[in-house]
């Protein structure tokens, strides 16, 4: 039974991934008020690329090839190991740390392919993308400091449990998700810290990476971002949101939260600007501090 | 077998005259130290001969990294075109030397083979002492090695002295029984000696100096094998030996790898050599193992054996695997240095498609050395981590220590990520930056470095097998390591991994592609568009300002000067803090109090006959 919740819940998320992705360009849309594509438009722009002829800049090598199936594997692997009904089949990878690696190595891969472009945009696309890495990491591990303090060994399992028993974790609980979001913000891509909808060189950070792709590769790539926000939605809500009795109910329960992170995501993103890139250390450090802080809470304050 | 290696060895030293056979005779001896660390894995605890040598798992793990390193180097050896008639007279006894510094059972024995070590890795340093600040960055690894010897001796006196013994296995029988003032002070001394050794902040001015002006095979071995003898001496003296010492000891290790890790890595982005950039990177690797060694020391005085299994398996395993993918990449920077004559990155670009071996070689090496998946770092550091959450789930300030840890492991594993994207992007992928000399590689350069490159990858995706060996290295505390790795279910992510990206691959038709020029607003493209390894980490200059001070000066030249310059002359940089600011005025300082002791000498033989005589005299004085 786990075993097809699991089977299910990894192919119904990568299914309607471009789709969360529209709902929150629609909501971005209506509230800035435009009309606004359909929520389904990115299957339509995927398929279009996806018949193309694919180019690739000249003198570029296997390595700028391989960075969108490196990105769509990655990313395949992480929605795999997230328990998405709450639970696992017996002997399942499903250990946070290893995806954090996994978020490294995509990162790493598009920073590469980003130079193997010998352009301009690619360099600054890479070296944006993996500076910007360099705070999520550290701000990621702070956030999830909470579950560090209650699960103890890693494992990606509802924390849900383990913190209604006592109300004094609520504090803790709420900063960490706080926490969470605006780490995720950053990994995701969408404003205050990058903007998926821009071409100026000023402002590109994860788009500059992907200019010189077309075709195929343009169509895994787009996939592959649409995949990340649904992944790492799924994973917060999996690790810090409720939880119900039953998997069926669960996994019903998780599109829902996805469809509801997008719609907020897009609402909230239209009254935002985007932040100045050399103050995003400042907002990182913002969310691993409140991270730490519901870590210290949670801990229980000054003993050796 | 240890006669025997002993033999081979000085044949080897004796027949540096004839090219080849100095060659094969190394291989041959490093096979052998290979093989025998592999026996001794096998086999458990032994004593040698006399007893002056002894064998247990701890130093065959180490023989074993010693000798896989070796091995390699020597093959690579084959087609290196730096191989100088000193260089065949000094290496054998270098790894001769090696060698009897991890079988050595006695103190007398290991101070002997450590300062050999010492003399013959300096003579490897200046191999070309011809070259501007060769010689001066010698004698700063020698003055360095030789204040690391005394702390270790001075310790490991002090040790034998109060457990009236200098033989080591009567040190691992009766030293937890010490006197916890007489473990602070061995834990100080020792401790001190082998962190200078092994190259952690803020005794690392050396380290950057010395090995990147050694010829690549001997760069490989310092940061493969030398370095990690200190990682030995710590866990063989202070973890094993002593048992528990006071509390803030191994919190203090974790500390300073923190501070190695963090500032080795930082350091090492704003470095345009390519030798030196790497030989930062040892410094930040050290960092991670002392990581894995303060858990286990935490682990053993906080008596939570489950952190003692997962510290010594994590840095014992981290050792090994830095030993593979640091050689790995010096092997392959010592290529692009055989093949352009250059080691400034900012002078070269697009070398995959000149060297298309080596650049795979280098980039599986910046995987693995970023602790992604499918390679060794991987599992070494999903281990380290998994050690560190240990602490971060204990409560109050050691839980908040283990946490802010664990965030700087993840700050160093993502700058560490960038620096290697930096490092492979800049150096073999895009256009080249300056037209530069292109010589063919012989086959062994190449053959060497992917034969590295493959076993990180075996290990990264089978460890199971190796960490079964481990079983039983610390017979205090029984360390079980074979179901550590279980919840990371290495094998799977890695051929998950593998198979996704192959199936993509073929999906997206990687092959049936059209090139075309690349974008660049509708100009020309030029190569000196691309990004230099300087514009690339300009954010993080900005962003670390406090460490780096950077500084610039811009001058503009010309009739109208200020506003419309004919010419501009742009100078950049940062500090070298720690020579400034600590190594300077101490220099000095030592410099200035030679100066004075001058005084006391001035010349006549019956001046310092009376010295000796006083000095004497004080002696007995004060001992009776």
């Amino acid at each position: 039974m786990v075993w097809i919740v699991q089977g299910l819940g990894v192919a119904v998320l990568v299914a309607v991934a471009p789709f969360m992705w529209g709902i929150a360009q629609l909501v971005k849309a209506r509230r800035q008020g435009r009309r606004g594509p359909a929520p389904w438009q990115l299957y339509w722009v995927i398929r279009k690329h996806w018949h193309k002829e694919t180019t690739v800049p000249e003198r570029s090598s296997w390595v700028f090839r391989l960075a969108p199936s490196v990105s769509m594997a990655a990313l395949l692997i992480v929605v795999i190991t997230i328990p998405i009904a709450g639970r696992v089949p017996p002997d399942w990878p499903h250990n946070m740390l290893t995806l954090f690696f996994l978020l490294a190595l995509e990162r790493f891969w598009s920073g590469l392919a980003g130079l193997d472009t010998g352009g301009t945009f690619g360099g600054l696309g890479a070296s944006r993308v993996t500076t910007l890495g360099t705070g999520i990491e550290p701000a990621l591990f702070a956030a999830l400091g909470i579950v560090w303090q209650v699960s103890g060994n890693g494992a990606m399992a509802p924390l849900a449990a383990h913190l209604s028993t006592a109300p004094a974790n609520l504090l803790p609980w709420l900063m960490a998700s706080a926490s969470v979001a605006l780490v995720l913000l950053a990994e995701w891509g969408r404003l205050p810290v990058d903007n998926p909808d821009t071409h100026l060189e000023l402002t590109m950070m994860h788009e500059a990476t992907l200019l010189e792709y077309d075709g195929r590769f343009l169509a895994l790539s787009e996939w592959a971002m649409a995949l990340k926000f649904t992944a790492l939605a799924t994973f917060g809500w999996v690790v810090l949101g409720p939880h119900l009795p039953s998997l069926w109910a669960n996994l019903g329960l998780r599109i829902i939260e996805i469809a509801a992170t997008a719609g907020v995501l897009g609402w909230v993103e239209s009254g935002l600007t985007k932040l100045r890139y050399f103050q995003l250390p400042a907002y990182l450090a913002v969310a691993a501090g409140l991270g730490m802080l519901g870590f210290y809470l949670a801990a229980g304050g000054l003993s050796l | 077998m240890t006669e025997g290696l002993f033999i081979l060895g000085c044949i080897a030293v004796v027949g540096y005259r004839w090219p080849r056979w100095s060659l094969v005779l190394n291989l041959l001896l490093s096979l052998g130290i290979l093989a025998y660390g592999g026996y001794g894995l096998w086999h458990g605890m032994s004593t040698i001969g006399s007893g002056a040598l002894a064998l247990s798992p701890l130093r065959a793990w180490f023989l074993l990294v010693l000798g896989l390193v070796a091995s390699l180097s020597s093959w690579y050896r084959w087609g290196y075109h730096d191989d100088q008639a000193s260089l065949r007279f000094w290496l054998p006894l270098f790894l001769l030397s090696m060698m009897t510094v991890i079988l050595a059972n006695n103190l007398w024995t290991f101070m002997t083979a450590w300062e050999s070590m010492t003399i013959s890795s300096f003579f490897l340093v200046t191999t070309h002492h011809e070259r501007p600040d060769v010689l001066k960055s010698g004698y700063i690894y020698l003055v360095m090695s030789q204040v690391s010897a005394m702390a270790i001796l001075a310790g490991m006196l002090v040790m034998g002295t109060h457990l009236h013994s200098v033989d080591f296995s009567v040190w691992a029988e009766r030293g937890p029984d010490l006197s916890q003032g007489t473990k602070t002070l061995i834990f100080g001394l020792v401790g001190l000696g082998f962190g200078i050794k092994s190259g952690v902040v803020p005794f690392h001015v050396w380290l950057p100096r010395a090995h990147p002006v050694a010829p690549a095979p001997v760069s490989s071995l310092m940061s493969g094998a030398m370095i990690k003898l200190g990682i030995f001496g710590m866990l063989q003296f202070l973890l094993f030996d002593l048992g528990t010492t006071a509390r803030w000891w191994p919190l203090l290790v974790l500390a300073v790898g923190a501070l190695s890790s963090l500032l080795g890595v930082l350091y090492a982005l704003m470095e345009h050599d390519l030798k030196r950039l790497l030989a930062y990177h040892s410094i930040e690797n050290i960092g991670i193992i002392l990581f894995g060694v303060g858990v286990m020391g935490v682990g053993i005085d906080w008596h939570h054996p489950a952190w003692v299994a997962v510290g010594l398996v994590a840095s014992l395993f981290h050792t090994l695997n830095h030993a593979i993918f640091k050689s790995q990449l010096f092997l392959a920077a010592g290529a692009v240095e055989q093949h352009t004559g250059t080691l400034d990155v900012d002078h070269l670009g697009g070398l995959l498609r000149t060297i298309p071996g080596i650049a795979l070689g280098f980039i599986a090496g910046s995987l693995a050395i970023s602790g992604l998946p499918p390679f060794n770092g991987f599992v070494s550091e999903w281990l380290t981590f998994r050690g560190l959450l240990g602490l971060a789930h204990s409560t109050g300030l050691l839980g908040l220590y283990g946490l802010g840890l664990m965030m700087v492991l993840g700050l160093t594993g993502a700058l560490a990520g960038l620096c290697f994207v930096k490092a492979s992007g800049v150096v073999f992928l895009g256009e080249p930056r300056q037209a530069v000399s292109r010589q063919p590689l012989p086959a062994s350069l190449t053959g060497s470095v992917l034969a590295l490159a493959a076993i990180s990858l075996l290990l990264g995706v089978f460890p199971q097998p190796l960490l079964h060996l481990l079983n039983g290295i610390d017979p205090a505390y029984h360390v079980n390591p074979a179901g550590m790795l279980l919840p990371a279910r290495v094998p799977l992510i890695a051929g998950f991994l593998v198979v996704a990206v192959a199936v993509f691959a073929g999906l997206s038709r990687v092959w049936a592609v059209r090139p075309v020029a690349r974008w660049s607003c509708g100009r020309d493209v030029d190569p000196s568009m691309q990004f230099t390894s300087a514009s690339f980490t300009k954010a993080i200059r900005t962003t670390f300002a406090v460490i780096y001070r950077p500084h610039r000066q811009v001058q503009r030249f010309g009739s109208g000067a200020p506003d419309f310059p004919t010419r501009l002359l742009y100078r950049g940089g940062t500090v070298p803090v720690w020579e400034q600011y600590v190594y300077g005025p101490m220099y000095g300082l030592l410099w200035r109090a030679s100066r004075l002791s001058t005084r006391i000498q001035r010349g006549p033989v019956r001046l310092y006959l009376a010295y000796l005589l006083g000095t004497v005299g004080l002696m007995l004085a004060l001992l009776h």
